[in-house]
């Protein structure tokens, strides 16, 4: 069954029906053409799919897009501001934490919800928080020190 | 995985009208939560439901309180992560913190429900070990009315419980601990599976003004086909001073009264190693209230 739903993305309303049955990892892919959030596993293991709803990093895999209505979501689009990149983003560079790429904008944007919550982690904090979030490429380390290094700059903002 | 098939999808606004539609439904029905459960299995197939019933829309369900007289009140839609980050819940009830924490990825706990842990019922659910020793009860509602439904009675076999069919679990009630009371949930994850629980031990113990064990609750999680209550180690414990032979004596116990289905020797060894490490830690606390 079809029904219509409204939700915010990156600051864009959108209203779209959307079938009951589809999981909102499928709708910001294909409906709204937002390819960042990754599909791997569709079951909440790996976390390439994460984005940031209503403020929490989730697996879009496991959500319906009809449980998004009235929800406001950050996809990894949502970060550069045109040209400029998120300090997140400027800090995996900087770290050699993006390889394939991959696992990076699911990555991020758990980051992001993290020091949204807890702006000075500890490293094992850091990894706690990051714990479903897998990488084939980089071995963590590198992500780790990225978050670890861009804390201070979005302590401020 | 393979795409969801397709469902006819309700919303409800209060629990009456969840009821009154599972009622209704003549097909197979499912409720929705926070879905890491239910939509894996359907994606898995092992599910197919013609209806599902959404009751995140029903206001009031993800309370969360605390008071010393009422303890915990733990509404169905609250998730794993509320009770980690709940300072009542670290501060009184440290045990169910620690079986949030089990569910070791961030992402599942900020949708993943207590009530749904329970009600999807695996013999590894990690909040039904802690809520077993901490005595809780469980409100079932359904067209009949309310009913009160101990937890460490709730499950019936691996993925079933108690609840009717169109019965729904409106609250889990955790009565406070008595004074001189200390709790702890330790678990082994396996490292075969993603993130599920090898054995997983939760205790409840409770020291009178000489040190000695007036009460222990003590649950099991993954070494039977239900969660269970290790009540032959809980008589080591009461009335005896805890010592560490008593507290060896009960680990072994515990042990003996495990059944586990897979891994059988290294999971009943675990069981001994988990539950003197969860009644340490829980005399530890106790000692400090």
């Amino acid at each position: 069954m079809k029904q219509p739903i409204t939700f915010t993305v990156n600051g864009e309303v959108h209203q779209l029906e959307v079938e009951t049955h589809k999981t909102l990892l499928d709708t910001l892919r294909e409906d709204l053409c937002l390819t960042g959030a990754k599909e791997g596993c569709d079951a909440g293991d790996c976390g390439v799919c994460t984005i940031i709803l209503d403020g929490r990093a989730v697996n879009p895999c496991l959500i319906l897009a009809v449980e998004a209505r009235g929800k406001e979501i950050t996809t990894i689009e949502g970060l550069a501001q045109g040209e400029q990149l998120h300090p997140l983003q400027e800090a995996f560079i900087q770290h050699g934490a993006v390889q394939c790429g991959f696992c990076s904008p699911g990555m991020i944007l758990t980051a992001k919800a993290l020091l949204a919550d807890n702006p000075q982690p500890t490293a094992q904090e850091v990894k706690q928080a990051m714990a479903g979030n897998l990488c084939r490429c980089t071995g963590y380390e590198s992500i780790v020190q990225a978050i670890l290094g861009a804390a201070p700059q979005l302590a401020g903002r | 995985m393979r795409k969801l098939r397709k469902f006819e999808y309700a919303a409800p606004r209060s629990l009456a009208e969840a009821v009154a539609l599972l009622r209704e439904q003549t097909g197979e029905t499912s409720l929705l939560a926070g879905g890491t459960d239910l939509l894996v299995t359907m994606k898995q197939g092992k599910l197919t439901p013609q209806y599902v019933i959404d009751i995140k829309d029903i206001p009031g369900l993800d309370s969360l309180t605390y008071d010393p007289q009422g303890g915990l009140r733990i509404g169905p839609l609250v998730t794993m992560q509320q009770l980690v980050t709940c300072l009542s819940v670290q501060q009184h009830f440290p045990l169910l913190s620690e079986g949030a924490l089990a569910t070791a990825v961030p992402q599942i706990r900020n949708r993943a429900t207590v009530a749904g842990n329970l009600c999807n019922a695996s013999p590894a659910a990690d909040m039904a070990p802690p809520l077993i020793a901490a005595g809780a009860s469980l409100k079932l509602i359904g067209p009949q009315g309310e009913r009160m439904v101990p937890v460490e009675g709730f499950f019936t076999a691996p993925f079933a419980t108690v609840l009717e069919e169109d019965e729904i679990l409106a609250e889990i009630a955790v009565p406070s601990l008595p004074r001189g009371s200390g709790s702890c949930y330790q678990w082994l994850p396996k490292t075969t599976v993603v993130d599920e629980t090898l054995v997983g031990a939760a205790v409840v113990i409770t020291l009178d003004r000489d040190g000695a064990c007036q009460d222990a609750r003590i649950g099991l999680g993954s070494v039977a086909p239900t969660p269970l209550r290790a009540r032959q180690a809980e008589e080591v414990l009461r009335g005896h001073r805890v010592v560490n032979g008593t507290v060896e004596e009960a680990a072994r116990v515990a042990a003996g009264e495990s059944v586990p289905r897979s891994r059988a020797e290294y999971r009943r060894e675990m069981v001994q190693v988990m539950v003197e490490e969860a009644l340490r830690r829980a005399v530890e606390r106790a000692q400090q209230a």
